[in-house]
């Protein structure tokens, strides 16, 4: 029932996850050429409302979806 | 005119604050005026880890906000006289840290030591983007491990969008230091080698240090464990400093156990 994990050592199953889970990440950071736009254009629409201290943009892929994670830092003091 | 060094890892627990104290207290060894400052704000460390916690009259954010002189500020290493320690606000929230504020002070710095060290916080907040923002250089530190090597590359990634260098059109030297390699885990294909790890991360390798039990007794003491002459972690740490300071020192295979290495010799002789 082992067999299958005494087959490849584990340093090499980490290295081949780190190297997909590293990909993806980097990938997320500027995959669309409108990231940038997008981000300024959510800081202004959220800024009306409250304080905004930074934004994060990520790209996530699961399976067959793929989707944008966006995460707007409040700067509740102003 | 010193060089600005930020020490960052992403991932916390990975022995950041003990390379920091480590590495500032090598580069003294090695004759070079050197302050190690303390960037985690709210969770002072480094203090306790160099044996200085009892010294501490001002912190950094008393510096930055004019209540206190740099030179009131500054303390000196019971065990070297080359080295200063700046200590991280324990009471205030890291909040308080603006570019202007963390730019004089870095400046004011730089001004008067050969190395300033920065220990930076964990994560990849602000506080961690203030520590790297006006550094010349950024040393990473990693576990041989898939969530410290994920979160550094993360680290790296911000470092090389928000570095005031960078923006200056500019580039941050990096450099990778791999702490907590057990030998035989690596030999028997249980722990990444670091050629692997370099290979994902894609920067320079600038030391390796094994795992040492000595390293929690060093800061039991408060007395780092470079100053252990038996201690492998600490002959590491002595490596690197004598690297950072500009010597040609060889890079130690620390990943070949020295019991793998005499089975190797014996077995010649079978």
């Amino acid at each position: 029932m082992f067999d299958f994990w005494r087959k490849k050592r584990s340093a090499s199953v980490a290295k081949d996850r780190l190297s997909i889970a590293i990909m993806s990440d980097r990938g997320g950071r500027d995959i669309y050429p409108f990231m940038e736009d997008l981000k300024s254009e959510i800081v202004e629409v959220v800024k009306k409302y409250i304080g905004v201290r930074g934004i994060e943009v990520k790209k996530e892929i699961d399976g067959n979806f793929e989707a944008i994670s966006i995460d707007v830092f409040l700067d509740k003091t102003k | 005119m010193g060089i600005v060094i930020a020490v960052i890892s992403g991932k916390g627990g990975v022995g950041k604050t003990t390379a920091v104290a480590n590495l500032g207290l090598g580069v003294a060894m090695n004759n070079k005026a050197c302050a190690v400052v303390d960037f985690d704000i709210g969770q002072r460390n480094l203090d306790m880890i160099l044996g200085l916690e009892n010294r501490v009259v001002y912190d950094i954010v008393q510096v930055m906000d004019g209540e206190a002189t740099l030179k009131q500020a500054l303390i000196k290493s019971k065990v070297n006289d080359n080295l200063r320690f700046l200590a991280a606000s324990q009471i205030k929230d890291k909040r308080v840290l603006n570019s202007k504020k963390v730019y004089k002070l870095v400046k004011e710095l730089k001004d008067s030591f050969d190395y300033v060290i920065l220990d930076s916080p964990a994560g990849i907040e602000s506080g961690f983007e203030h520590t790297i923002e006006f550094a010349d250089a950024a040393i990473i530190v990693v576990n041989p491990e898939v969530s410290s090597i994920r979160d550094a590359d993360r680290a790296i990634g911000i470092l090389d969008s928000k570095s005031q260098k960078v923006k200056d059109g500019g580039e941050v030297a990096k450099y990778l230091i791999i702490n907590r390699i057990v030998a035989n885990m690596v030999q028997s294909g249980e722990m990444l080698k670091s050629e692997d790890i370099l290979d994902i991360l894609n920067i320079k390798l600038v030391g390796k240090v094994p795992e040492d039990s000595g390293v929690i007794d060093a800061s039991n003491q408060g007395k780092p464990v470079i100053l252990d002459k038996h201690s492998i972690a600490g002959q590491a740490y002595k490596r690197i400093s004598a690297r950072l300071c500009g010597k040609k020192v060889d890079m130690k295979d620390v990943e070949v156990s020295d019991s793998s290495l005499f089975k190797k010799i014996t077995g010649i002789f079978k």
